[in-house]
């Protein structure tokens, strides 16, 4: 290719005569582009600009890329790197750094580069970047354009059966609508988050023993994913009724972080909830338990309007919803059933939104531990003279367990009634994972509450309970190589619900997490700061734990 | 060209070629923005900018003053897993 070809009759566009710009002096740099960019934007200047960001800079198409790779080197030195730019009058490609582009633009006066890194437009006259609102919409496009392709193409290769290449929706930074200036002028009043700031931190009024309830609305205004949604108003709401918890939800979070210091009064929540849960109607003391998966279960239910729609499918499938409560929420637990006599496996998954664990001095039996043996140290977690852990009561959950001569299974391998043994694993973990400290025995035998101390970490990595864990479970290792790289599985402490006093009178307080290192204590409407060890000392009753690592699906 | 800028020019067509290259940049520009490197690189940006007044400012001068640090603030973490990344790939293309 000579380098004097115009870009047109490169690529067989129909042929036009050569121009070129008239030389102007040093223009006052703005926002709408600079005068040399106009002397550009004459013919067809718009399709040729197309063609230069989609062979050059963002090909999307696996041809556009091999040519790419092919031809994007400096025609001076041939090196592909040294931001590397091309000339936007003719075919040629020169080091930035190397100010080979420079002198292409000296000799041939062609004045106009791009960048073919970021797309960004050079002047030479003005000696610097240009942003011309045409030729930035135009760039906007090829990218956007670009990336569809990409994240919908498939690759074959050799070790892999065909595989896209799915990098998603490109990325692109906030820009406020009309309207959203209009509102943002409309508004001036302007809060700065510090370091010590109390927004978002407010008390809730006890209504006659709803500090069950109060302690949960703690959590959840403090979960940051749900934090997110509603101060973002994604909540759509499509019930005709004023009775939308999740409405509610969103109205209450407004009040959470209004900065107003008072304590709030949830009235009107606690109306909701007795209309839409009528197990938890009345005004004795109710199971914070129970109460936060009433609510989750409300919620889920009234956010039909917010589910995503994927490929113009609405996700009606109550298994299978998007809504946010599920995103956030929703884990998988894994079943595995294995026949003694064949080994064949059976395998269901359900989904859960809390996982229940039993405790020793239940009327179950607790699997015997020794205290600081075995991998025990795993979370970090404090072995005070023979205490359990939070690991320890996971290692329970998930141990295989035979289920007895008196509950023998149907096995599919061979076709009669056998002994068996069950084992719950995780086969996929929420977001924000709620462990279930079972303190309440509700048994034919006694009703009571073990008090029994369990200590929980600060952060966990739920690791050694996954489904995929399993097979080194088997042999009875339960110490992991940690793998530094992996992050999926890790968790951190974010709020913890705790119960004061016996089974028949008793009062619920929270600790919730600021500011990543500040903890308050929620005790109804009195909030007081705590510290670490206040928390980690605490009894615990229902643990909150949230990612630390969030992936794109 | 010497062997070792062909290498390299060799490995950069391919990681053009398969897209590869691309889902690196993506990966490293969210591994970057989760570790805080870009917030600190935004803040030494406005640092320039107010030093040299903001008409008088280029793109070149933030080049310039910006490149040093940004390269010396990424995290070895960052960098292992992106190597991982570079590797794997080397190692699946291995008739380069």
């Amino acid at each position: 290719m000579k380098s004097d070809e115009t870009i047109q009759e490169t690529f067989s566009l129909s042929p036009k005569k050569k121009k070129y710009p008239k030389l102007n002096v040093l223009s006052v740099m703005s926002p709408a582009g600079c005068s040399h960019v106009n002397g550009y934007k004459v013919d067809n200047w718009k399709q040729n600009l197309r063609v230069i960001y989609q062979c050059f800079v963002w090909s999307g198409t696996a041809e556009t890329r091999r040519r790419k790779a092919k031809s994007c080197i400096c025609h001076m030195c041939g090196a592909h790197l040294n931001r590397l730019h091309s000339c936007l009058y003719c075919v040629f490609f020169g080091c930035f750094t190397k100010k080979h582009i420079h002198e292409h633009a000296k000799n041939k006066r062609h004045n106009l580069a791009i960048d073919l890194l970021y797309g960004g437009i050079y002047c030479f006259v003005c000696q610097d970047y240009v942003y011309d609102k045409d030729m930035e919409q135009i760039a906007k496009e090829e990218q956007r354009k670009a990336w569809k392709l990409q994240a919908f193409e498939t690759r074959p290769s050799r070790l892999y059966s065909l595989e896209s290449t799915g990098i998603g929706e490109k990325y692109t930074t906030w820009e406020p609508t009309k309207r959203e200036l209009e509102l943002l002028r409309h508004n001036p009043k302007r809060r700065k988050i510090t370091t010590n700031c109390t927004i978002g931190l407010r008390g809730l009024i006890n209504l006659g023993n709803t500090c069950f309830m109060n302690c949960i609305v703690q959590a959840l205004t403090h979960t940051p994913l749900l934090r997110d949604f509603f101060l973002s108003d994604r909540h759509k709401c499509e019930m005709q009724s004023n009775s939308c918890l999740v409405c509610e939800m969103s109205q209450l979070f407004q009040e959470f972080y209004s900065g107003h210091r008072s304590p709030h009064i949830p009235f009107r929540l606690l109306h909701l909830v007795w209309t839409h849960a009528r197990h938890l109607a009345g005004y004795e003391q109710q199971d914070a338990h129970e109460f936060l998966i009433a609510a989750l279960d409300v919620l889920h239910r009234h956010c039909k309007g917010d589910t995503i729609h994927d490929n113009g499918k609405k996700a009606n499938n109550p298994n299978h919803c998007n809504c946010i409560i599920d995103q956030i929420f929703t884990g998988g637990l894994q079943s595995d059933v294995t026949c003694q006599v064949c080994h064949g496996v059976s395998t269901t998954i359900d989904p859960f939104w809390d996982i229940s664990l039993d405790l020793p001095g239940s009327s179950t039996p607790f699997w015997p531990l020794s205290p600081g043996g075995d991998g025990s140290t795993v979370n970090g977690e404090s072995h005070l003279s023979g205490s359990t852990t939070l690991t320890d009561c996971l290692r329970r959950f998930t141990r295989p367990e035979h289920l007895g001569s008196s509950a023998k299974i149907k096995c599919g391998g061979c076709h009669s009634y056998q002994e068996s043994t069950k084992q719950l694993t995780m086969k996929k973990l929420p977001i924000v994972a709620c462990f279930h400290l079972k303190r309440f025995e509700h048994s034919a035998k006694l009703r009571r509450k073990i008090t029994t101390y369990v200590s929980f970490p600060l952060e966990l990595d739920m690791t050694p309970f996954m489904a995929s864990s399993k097979e080194s479970r088997m042999n009875g290792q339960y110490q992991q190589t940690v793998d530094v790289l992996n992050n999926d599985n890790k968790y951190s402490l974010f709020a913890v619900v705790n119960h004061q006093g016996t089974l028949e009178s008793g009062h619920y307080t929270s600790f919730i997490r600021q500011h990543k290192d500040q903890w308050f204590k929620c005790d109804d409407a009195i909030i007081t700061k705590a510290s670490i060890k206040d928390v980690l000392d605490s009894e615990g009753y229902l643990l909150f734990y949230h990612k630390q690592f969030l992936e794109y699906e | 060209m010497s062997k070792d800028s062909q290498m390299r020019a060799a490995i950069n067509q391919k990681l053009i070629e398969t897209g590869e290259r691309e889902r690196l940049k993506e990966l490293l520009r969210a591994k970057l923005v989760e570790c805080g490197w870009k917030d600190q690189l935004k803040a030494h940006c406005k640092d320039v900018i107010k030093e040299k007044g903001l008409e008088h400012v280029t793109v070149e001068d933030l080049v310039t003053e910006v490149t040093p640090k940004g390269r010396a603030l990424v995290p070895d973490s960052v960098k292992k897993e992106l190597l991982h990344r570079i590797r794997a790939f080397l190692a699946q293309h291995a008739t380069l």
